[in-house]
C-alpha cells in the first residue's frame, strides 16, 4: 500500500462561516472506504486539492455523525486558496485519520469546559458535538469562544443553537474594536474572559485550542483558577506534510505532533520546549 | 559492528571489471562510485548507475553524495492525478522495484539505510522506501578513511562495518578480498562464481593478512579523530534546549541546507503537487530540511523556529537526542560530509566535541 495516496472524496456541501473561513462537508467516493472509515475526536487528516497540494486540518465534525466529515479552513495559503474554489460535486483527496484522540471515555461524568480562539473552534467543535450527542454521559458543558470581530466568529448558526440550549453555558467574546453596535457578548481577549468566567475546577476537564499565543496566554490563567495540568487538554497544529511520522516537520523537542499528538495535556506541554 | 564473516574469496581487478560487465549484460542496474562520464576534466566521484567498468572510481575519495538518493530520490512521484470533469482519477506508482546492485558502497552510507529504516517502518510502513531497500543488494568497499572529518568510530560504526550490507570488498594487492554476509550477497557471488578465486590457494593467507592490515590501518586512522560519548551527548542535548550554546552556532549557519542534502541519514521531505499539463499532474515527495525557515512556517505567518539558532539546534537535536530517544540510536554515521561541504565552516564533529566537553563539565 502506498501510504501517501489519498482517498477520493466528494464535496457535498460548502458552508461559508466568515468572509475568509469556509467549511467543506465531504463523503468518500468509494462506498467500501466509507464503510471502513472511523475516527475519534481529536484526530486530523491531510486534505488535498489535486494540483495545489495537501494541508493538515483536524476533523471539525463529530464521530457521532459518521455519514460525512467536515473540514473548516481559513484562507491563508496556496492550498486553502484552491480549496475555496471547490464547489459541491467537486473531487478532493483525503488521507487519515491520523494522530491521537481526546480521551472522552475517561471524561464521562465530568464537567467539560471548552475554550477556543478564532479558527481554533474547529477541532473543539468536533468534541463539543461529540459530547452534546452523548449529553447524558457528561456533566455541565461550558463553551468560551472568542474571535477578532463579530464577523470572524465561526459556526454562527451553531453558536446560536448552543446559546439556546439550557444544558450548555456559552460565553462569546470579540477583541476590543471587533464588536458591532448590537453585540451582546463580551468584549475582550479570550484569556481575560476565561478568568472572568472562572469555570469551576471541580470534576472538570478543559479543552483549549486557538492560535499558539492564545494557548500560551491561557494556560497560566487556568493554573491560577486552580486547574491541574492534567485536567487541561489542548490540540496543537504544527506544520505537517506526511502526518504519519516520516517527514520530520512537526517536532516539538522529542515529540512528533502527528504521532504523539495532536492532543496533549498541559502537563505534557510543560515538559516540552515552547517550539509551537 | 563486526566485519564480514563469510568465507573470503578473491576478485582480481580484471575480474571486478568482468563482474560489472556480467551484471550489466544480465540487464541488472548497477550503482557504483563513478566519475561523471560527461565531465570534461576531473569531476568528483559519485554513486551512479554505471554502464561499463571503465566508469568505476573505487580509488577516488568519498562519493560526493550518500547512497540515500537511490532509496529516497531527491524528487519522487507519489502518484499521478488526472482530472475528468469534476472527477479525478489517480494513477498509482509501483511500490515494487527492479533489482539493483550497489558495488563499492562506503560502510557509513550503507549503515545509514538501516538506521533510516526505523522511521520508515514506524507506524505506517513506507513501501516506496522498503520496495527499493528489498530490491537492492549492497557490497561495501572497506573504507580507507577519508580525512579528519570522518568519525564513524564515534557513532558505533567502523571503516569495515557491514551493517545493512550484503557483502564487502576489501582492497588487497591485485584486487579485492570478497566476503558475503547475507543470502542476497551469497547469491550474487554464486551467480558469477567463475570470477571469484577460492580462498584455498597459496596466496590466500597473504591476501588475508593484507586485508587485515588494511582494515587495522583504517580503524587506527579514524580512531585518532573525534572522541565523544553519544549517550552523554544525548542527555546533555535533551536537558539543554534553551542553553546559550545554541545561540553561538546559529550565526555560523546560513541555512543553505547543503549539510542535509549530502547527509546519508537526513530523510525529511516535503510533499508538493506539480501540474504536468492541463488537468493532470503528479504529487511528489522532495527532499527538504529543517535548516530552512519555511520548513516550519505556519500558514498564519507564525514560525515556531523563527531563527537559525533554533534550526541548527533542531538538526543536532534530531540526530543526537530525538532519534536515539525514539529509536535507540543516533541519526548519524560519522561520514563527515556535512563538515566538508559547509560553506561557513560549521563542523559537526567540532560541535559534538564541544557538547561532549560541556556534558562532562
Amino acid at each position: 500500500m502506498n501510504i501517501y495516496q489519498p482517498h477520493l472524496m466528494n464535496v457535498v456541501a460548502v458552508i461559508d462561516e466568515t468572509p475568509d473561513t469556509r467549511t467543506l462537508r465531504l463523503q468518500f467516493k468509494d462506498p467500501e472506504v466509507a464503510a471502513a472509515f472511523a475516527f475519534k475526536a481529536g484526530q486530523f487528516g491531510e486534505y488535498s486539492v489535486f494540483g495545489a497540494g495537501e494541508s493538515t486540518f483536524c476533523m471539525a465534525s463529530s464521530p457521532t455523525r459518521p455519514e460525512f466529515i467536515e473540514a473548516s479552513f481559513k484562507l491563508a495559503g496556496k492550498v486553502t486558496n484552491e480549496l475555496r474554489q471547490l464547489n459541491v460535486g467537486d473531487t478532493m483527496g483525503f488521507r487519515g485519520p491520523y494522530g491521537n484522540t481526546f480521551p472522552l471515555e475517561q471524561w464521562e461524568g465530568k464537567n467539560v469546559v471548552f475554550i477556543a480562539g478564532g479558527i481554533g473552534l474547529a477541532p473543539v467543535r468536533c468534541v463539543i458535538w461529540n459530547v452534546l450527542d452523548l449529553r447524558d454521559k457528561f456533566g455541565d458543558v461550558t463553551i468560551i469562544y472568542g474571535a477578532r470581530s463579530v464577523a470572524d466568529l465561526v459556526y454562527k448558526r451553531e453558536l446560536e443553537e448552543w446559546a439556546g440550549r439550557s444544558d450548555v453555558k456559552l460565553v462569546t467574546t470579540v477583541d476590543p474594536g471587533g464588536e458591532t453596535p448590537d453585540w451582546k457578548g463580551e468584549v475582550g481577549f479570550v484569556t481575560p474572559v476565561v478568568e472572568k468566567t472562572a469555570p469551576s475546577v471541580d470534576n472538570a476537564v478543559v479543552v483549549l485550542c486557538g492560535p499558539p499565543i492564545v494557548v500560551k496566554m491561557t494556560l497560566p490563567v487556568l493554573a491560577k483558577l486552580g486547574f491541574a495540568d492534567d485536567q487541561v487538554y489542548t490540540t496543537l497544529e504544527n506544520r505537517m506534510k506526511c502526518g504519519i511520522g516520516k517527514c520530520g516537520r512537526c517536532n516539538i523537542g522529542p515529540v512528533y505532533v502527528c504521532k504523539d499528538g495532536p492532543v496533549f495535556t498541559a502537563a505534557q506541554l510543560k515538559g516540552l520546549p515552547a517550539e509551537y | 559492528m563486526s566485519a564480514a564473516t563469510g568465507t573470503a574469496l578473491f576478485l582480481s581487478d580484471e575480474n571486478l571489471g568482468n563482474l560489472v560487465a556480467e551484471i550489466i549484460a544480465a540487464g541488472r542496474r548497477l550503482v557504483a562510485p563513478a566519475r561523471d562520464p560527461q565531465a570534461a576534466v576531473g569531476g568528483s566521484a559519485d554513486y551512479r548507475y554505471i554502464s561499463s567498468a571503465a566508469e568505476l572510481a573505487f580509488g577516488d575519495s568519498l562519493p560526493r553524495m550518500s547512497l540515500k538518493g537511490f532509496f529516497l530520490p531527491q524528487s519522487e512521484v507519489l502518484f499521478k492525478w488526472h482530472r475528468k470533469g469534476a472527477d479525478v482519477e489517480i494513477e498509482a506508482v509501483p511500490t515494487e522495484f527492479p533489482p539493483q546492485i550497489v558495488l563499492g558502497a562506503r560502510p557509513c552510507d550503507t549503515a545509514a539505510l538501516e538506521i533510516v529504516d526505523q522511521v520508515m517502518d514506524w507506524g505506517l510502513r513506507d513501501e516506496l522506501w522498503f520496495g527499493r531497500r528489498n530490491a537492492t543488494t549492497i557490497f561495501n568497499l572497506s573504507c580507507p578513511v577519508e580525512d579528519a572529518s570522518c568519525f564513524c568510530h564515534a557513532v558505533d560504526l567502523n571503516p569495515d562495518a557491514t551493517r545493512a550490507a550484503d557483502g564487502m570488498l576489501t582492497p588487497v594487492p591485485g584486487g579485492y578480498l570478497v566476503e558475503s554476509c547475507t543470502e542476497k550477497g551469497a547469491a550474487l557471488v554464486e551467480g558469477h562464481k567463475a570470477l571469484f578465486e577460492s580462498g584455498d590457494t597459496g596466496a590466500a593467507a597473504e591476501r588475508s593478512a593484507a586485508a587485515a592490515q588494511y582494515r587495522a590501518a583504517a580503524r587506527a586512522k579514524v580512531a585518532a579523530d573525534l572522541q565523544i560519548d553519544t549517550t552523554r551527548i544525548k542527555e546533555w542535548v535533551g536537558d539543554h534546549f534553551d542553553d546559550e550554546f545554541w545561540t553561538a552556532l546559529g550565526p555560523r549557519c546560513n541555512g543553505c541546507a547543503a549539510c542535509a542534502s549530502v547527509c546519508p541519514t537526513c530523510h525529511c521531505f516535503d510533499i508538493v503537487d506539480e501540474p504536468e499539463g492541463v488537468g493532470h499532474g503528479a504529487r511528489r515527495r522532495n527532499w527538504d530540511t529543517c535548516q530552512t525557515g519555511v520548513f516550519t512556517l505556519h500558514a498564519s505567518g507564525h514560525n515556531p523556529r523563527a531563527d537559525q539558532n533554533s534550526r541548527f539546534r533542531q538538526r543536532v537535536n534530531h540526530k543526537f537526542f530525538i532519534y536515539p530517544s525514539r529509536f535507540g540510536e543516533v541519526l548519524c554515521t560519522g561520514c563527515g560530509r556535512c563538515s566538508r561541504v559547509c560553506p561557513e565552516g560549521q563542523d559537526l564533529a567540532e560541535v559534538l566535541a564541544c557538547i561532549d566537553e560541556l556534558a562532562r563539565a
